[in-house]
């Protein structure tokens, strides 16, 4: 990266440390606030549980909406982690380093926020729990494996095993700084987090290698669990938009597009509240914002494919669907601000360096395309159902109820104080990573000039 | 029970579309009561219910009715995606809904392409002097579960308790479903095609038969006789 | 880390072992052994006898769809392998690795092969009936349609190759004008276009490739759209499948990596550029093959499990057709060749980072590449009545006869022969780009040990 900044050990120790050591006001406050978001939202998912399913606004044939979309954006959103931690460390990118952590603990929070989705939602939830497990309670019935709702938690809960055991392995030298670093309760609870850490050569090359090999493995989990997710609707024969064969990397190109702008959401986050000048630059943000690029393009195509080629065989619904979504008011507006959101204002902003470099610019132009993603889930899940078969008798309206909202805000809410909660008790950006970083820069000189390098493992 | 096959044929050119069939599967299978808020709501139960389209332009404007139930397809596309085993198919050709497993994930009902799934949003309410005329062989339904038309499945076991008693296999129209009872047009036949000599086996093989949604392949057991109307346009479905 | 032939300091000037290069590449561009030509030779007649069986063919007209399968096979393994090599280049070098230097131009050379599948596309073009009355991507509309855009991208598609390799070679055919001997000095100073090598034509020249490279990924997945749309599932009733044209641009990348490895390894042993194409290139395309090589089985497992699960009438009897039924062994030679025994070899890092392996690999890749185009256009060109709504009846399997298999082996014996007639022009191994990395690369010694310190530009 072209800007070098060489910063002490000790520096880098206090700074990335000092989130965990030392706790301002501000943070209370801001726990305060998000804690009440989402206990709204927790108080709206009891009334759903206490009264049942009807307060929120589902009917027939409408069975699923705002909730169910936000199961899917959730877990579209925690492909973030993965994407960044596994695919760049493989290939080496240096501009990892600092993203690296707060990528993965993002997907950790968003996924469980997910999980609890589609179990609040059902009829009787607190019989879901127990009978969607893999064990016959009931004497001699186990769940139905031919259901993708049963793949769902199956590829949710490896995906969120393999991402916390990843973290894990990447915090462990951290720990043990904070250990050395803390007194009383605190340093005990470290000690034993940090598994005996010493910062050996054994125990580094123990780290790096089990780093890699889970990088490596938890590829495959990261594209099977968003395909298992959209195969909940590609499964389905009834839906005829939901019948489609592109599914599955659509749905994957769509969480890595919206879970990589959430990680530029949070990067600038972490750099406002927490002051982490040093460690994340404009720089990381250029090479983020030329990533989203090439991810949001191929994100068009696919999206491309499945609205064309939905269409392509000119089935009665197809087309009803189509026009629901392009042409009938309010779907329409929806369609136009989608359009804008996700794609086209994004990405022809990104394509300029300027632009790139502009970390507030990255901010909200990340976040109007979560607000685009979030509509096209919306947009997949919602007309599909309202326009699902040619009787054209019983075709149906959706609108969200007070409860919905709150739930959908809540969530938010809660993946935000999870964060927030987690920086309290571990460095968000990796402390080794960075020192890592500075040890293997150099540079070079070619003619008159002086290029940054690196020392090639 | 032995290898049934139930099958329904519904004669559209006898329907008169006065929905008796409607109110008699009410009564019988305890479904809730339907305020209208419920139909606004597009939440109301009917197990059965006459679809209807309007054709043509005023003064020459056609109602078009079709009766719509559970087809108790073959091939139940709602089957596969239950993740708890509640519905299922049995030996006697019928899917069933088993209530007492289901969580209400409501997969099943997107999953049916006739739209004949039901969900208890609320728990329904009778008033007190109504629940009297519950009907004792069925099961009340609390929120949370799915329900659909079972070709009224305990009228089918009461008789088949009946025959196995005294020995003998059941007869034809023995089993009668409460809509078919209802029907005063004659519309609704039910039979058991694996009886040779049931009124059903005849009326399936009718020149007028369609299914619905043939190329879905569910496999469908209720079979439609189509409407015989001179005026009808040519090529309409 | 221990001392490897890459850390050792070398004893020569940065400035000597860059000549030492440009003097190597180009002297094998001077002139080539007796073997070369007797390739050459073998390959021209395989061309001829490849001609002489499009001929045959066009004989019978173009009236009977079922008997230009093979053919139709063909020209798609052209469009799939050869002009999804190049891809290879211009990918990485937007990702900036150094590892990708000496095998650019070895990949770069295949989108010569661009002329060749054009010729074919384009004798084949009227050969699926105009679009009114059935179901195709163009909605009975456009004029023109489908023959007008489809011949379009695909000449579009092989222009924008030829201006790729044009445009990365234009430096060493510059140097070749300049140091070369030889008769084809006049076709080198037409070609080089007045290059002297000034800061503002490596600007343009970067621009250039930036552009073109970008453009021609955007053509290759646009072409594939059309040509597998048009060409193959609208020939097929009642098969609806979206992931359809992307699976088929993504057997173009997949095997665009395998034939660059292939001719990597015959590059190295057989052409003597050992000093060049190192285990480096290797293990770097083997990763991208596996990677590819995961997504076949990932693509066609969508469309499998949405089409099965739905348990519809007409989409079975696809599935049967296509897959289990009278192609049943060509799709398994595709599964084997292009999912599992590449899935196989590859995940092992011994593999990867050796020089047979990943060659290996690539050879089986374009088998399976083969045995996929041959499964999906015999089969959809065998269809007879392709305005039905659903495939009642599997058509029987379609066998190739003689003028099929002298297509089959004539074309490619042809693309290749083009690629090593190109070879003659400009240097397989990139001289500029070669030389290039030598400034960038340098030997330091970090705490006890001499490591490699690549150098990063923006």
């Amino acid at each position: 990266m072209q800007e070098r900044v060489q910063i002490s050990d000790e520096q880098i120790n206090r700074e990335l440390l000092s989130g965990v050591l030392h706790t301002p006001l501000w943070f209370w406050g801001l726990v305060l606030l998000l804690g009440a978001v989402a206990g709204v939202g927790v108080i709206a998912a009891g009334f759903l549980v206490y009264f049942g399913v009807g307060v929120l606004g589902l009917n027939r044939p409408v069975f699923w909406g705002f909730l169910i979309t936000n199961f899917v954006f959730w877990v579209g959103i925690s492909h973030a982690g993965v994407m960044i931690s596994a695919i760049l460390r493989l290939t080496q990118a240096e501009w990892r380093r600092p993203v690296t952590r707060a990528a993965e603990v993002l997907t950790i929070f968003a996924l469980s926020t997910a999980a609890l989705f589609p179990l609040i939602h059902t009829g009787r939830p607190w019989r879901a729990l127990y009978w969607v497990f893999p064990y016959d309670f009931s004497r001699g019935i186990w769940p139905n494996v031919r259901s993708p709702l049963i793949w769902d938690p199956s590829a949710i809960f490896t995906y969120l095993t393999g991402t916390i055991l990843f973290v894990f392995i990447a915090l462990v030298p951290d720990l043990g700084m904070v250990r050395d670093r803390t007194t009383g309760w605190r340093h005990k609870l470290y000690s034993v987090l940090s598994l005996g850490w010493e910062g050996n050569p054994r125990q580094w090359r123990l780290q790096a290698v089990a780093g890699i090999l889970l990088s490596a493995l938890i590829l495959p989990v990261f594209v099977s669990v968003h395909s298992i997710v959209s195969w909940d609707f590609g499964m389905a024969v009834a839906v005829e938009t939901w019948h489609a064969t592109v599914f599955a990397p659509y749905f994957v190109i769509g969480a890595v597009h919206s879970g990589v702008s959430a990680v530029v959401t949070m990067m600038a986050l972490l750099l406002w509240i927490f002051k982490l000048k040093n460690y994340i630059r404009p720089d990381h943000f250029d090479a983020l914002g030329r990533l989203l690029v090439v991810v949001a393009t191929a994100w068009l195509y696919f999206y491309v494919l499945d609205f064309f080629f939905g269409m392509y065989a000119l089935e009665p619904q197809e087309i009803a669907n189509r026009t629901l979504i392009m042409f009938q008011w309010p779907m329409s507006f929806m369609f136009v601000l989608f359009a804008l959101a996700s794609y086209f204002i994004p990405i022809p902003l990104w394509l300029s360096r300027k632009n790139r470099r502009n970390i507030t610019l990255m901010f909200w132009s990340s976040i109007l395309v979560n607000i685009g993603m979030w509509m096209e889930r919306f947009q997949i899940i919602v007309p599909g159902l309202m326009r699902k078969e040619p009787f054209t008798f019983t075709w149906g309206g959706y609108a969200p109820t007070v409860v919905e909202l709150a739930m959908v805000t809540g969530s938010f809410a809660l993946v935000g104080l999870g964060l927030l909660i987690f920086s309290k008790f571990f460095p968000l950006i990796p402390a080794w990573e960075q020192k890592e970083g500075q040890l293997l820069q150099d540079e070079v000189q070619v003619g008159r000039a002086k290029v940054p390098g690196l020392v090639h493992e | 029970m032995a290898d049934r096959k139930w099958v329904m044929v519904v004669d559209a050119d006898r329907c008169t579309g006065c929905e008796a069939c409607v109110v008699a599967c009410q009564a019988e299978n305890n479904l809730p009561i339907n305020e209208e808020e419920g139909f606004l709501k597009h939440r109301a139960f009917e197990w059965i219910h006459i679809e209807r389209y309007w054709e043509g332009e005023f003064p020459n404007v056609k109602a078009r009715f079709l009766p719509l139930m559970c087809q108790q397809c073959t091939n139940a596309p709602c089957e596969p995606v239950c993740p708890v085993y509640a519905t299922y198919h049995n030996n006697e050709g019928l899917n069933v809904q088993v209530y007492n497993r289901c969580v209400g994930t409501r997969y099943c009902a997107n999953n049916c392409p006739y739209q004949v799934r039901f969900f208890n949003f609320f728990e329904p309410v009778w008033p007190e002097s109504m629940k009297s005329y519950l009907n004792p062989d069925v099961t009340v339904r609390s929120r949370g579960i799915m329900e659909k038309c079972t070709f009224c499945v305990q009228r089918i076991h009461r008789k088949s308790r009946l025959a196995k008693k005294e020995g003998r296999d059941l007869r034809d129209g023995e089993v009668s479903p409460a809509c078919v009872q209802a029907c005063p047009a004659d519309a609704l036949v039910f039979g058991d095609v694996t009886n040779k000599d049931s009124r059903v086996v005849k009326l399936v093989e009718d020149k007028r038969n369609f299914q619905l949604l043939e190329h879905l392949g569910t496999g469908p057991n209720v079979i439609y006789l189509k409407k015989v109307d001179p005026n009808a346009r040519n090529g309409s479905h | 880390m221990h001392e490897t032939a890459a850390t050792k300091a070398s004893a020569l000037s940065l400035l000597e072992e860059q000549q030492g290069i440009t003097r190597d590449l180009l002297g094998r561009l001077a002139h080539a052994g007796p073997r070369f030509w007797l390739v050459v030779t073998v390959l021209g007649i395989l061309f001829i006898v490849g001609i002489v069986g499009v001929v045959l063919r066009l004989q019978g007209g173009l009236a009977d769809r079922a008997k230009w399968g093979y053919y139709a096979a063909t020209f798609a393994f052209l469009l799939t392998a050869f002009q999804g090599a190049p891809i290879v280049s211009l990918a990485t070098r937007m990702v900036k690795g150094h590892w990708r230097r000496p095998l650019a131009r070895a990949s770069e050379l295949f989108a010569v092969v661009g002329v060749l599948s054009s010729v074919l596309f384009l004798i084949m073009l009227n050969i699926i009936p105009p679009v009114q009355g059935r179901r195709t991507l163009w909605f009975e509309w456009p004029v023109g349609a489908p023959y007008l855009f489809d011949s379009l991208a695909v000449i579009f598609l092989a222009v924008c190759g030829l201006g790729l390799l044009y445009t990365a070679a234009l430096p060493d055919i510059a140097a070749a004008r300049d140091r070369v001997p030889g008769g084809r000095k006049g076709l080198w100073t037409a070609l080089a276009l007045d290059w002297q090598g000034t800061p503002e034509q490596w600007r343009l020249q970067k621009v250039a490739l930036g552009v073109l490279g970008g453009f021609y990924l955007m053509f290759f997945v646009f072409t594939h759209l059309l040509v597998s749309v048009d060409y193959v599932m609208a020939l097929v009733p009642g098969w609806k499948d979206n992931i359809f044209p992307a699976f088929h641009a993504l057997v173009g990348l997949q095997s665009g990596v395998a034939i660059t490895l292939v001719a990597l390894g015959l590059l190295r042993w057989v052409g003597g550029y050992k000093k060049y194409i190192d285990m480096e290139q290797f293990w770097g395309l083997s990763k991208l093959l596996l990677a590819l090589s995961l997504l076949w089985f990932y693509f066609q497992w969508s469309a499998f499990i949405t089409f099965w699960y739905g348990k519809q009438p007409g989409e079975q009897s696809v599935l049967t057709f296509l897959m289990f039924g009278p192609y049943a062994g060509l799709y398994l030679t595709a599964f084997l060749c292009g999912f599992l025994l590449p899935f196989l070899l590859l995940i092992w890092n011994v593999v990867r980072r050796s020089t047979v392996g990943p060659f290996l690999a690539g050879c089986i890749v374009l088998v399976g590449a083969f045995a996929d185009r041959l499964r999906l256009y015999v089969a959809a060109f065998s269809v007879e009545d392709i305005k039905l709504h659903a495939l009642e009846t599997v058509p029987a399997t379609h066998l190739p006869d003689s003028a099929d298999l002298m297509i089959m082996i004539g074309m490619v014996a042809g693309a290749i022969l083009m690629y090593l007639l190109a070879t003659r022009i400009v240097p397989p191994v990139s001289v500029w780009e070669v030389k290039e990395m030598l400034h960038y690369r340098v030997v330091r010694m970090f705490m006890k040990t001499r490591v490699v310190v690549l150098a990063k530009p923006e």
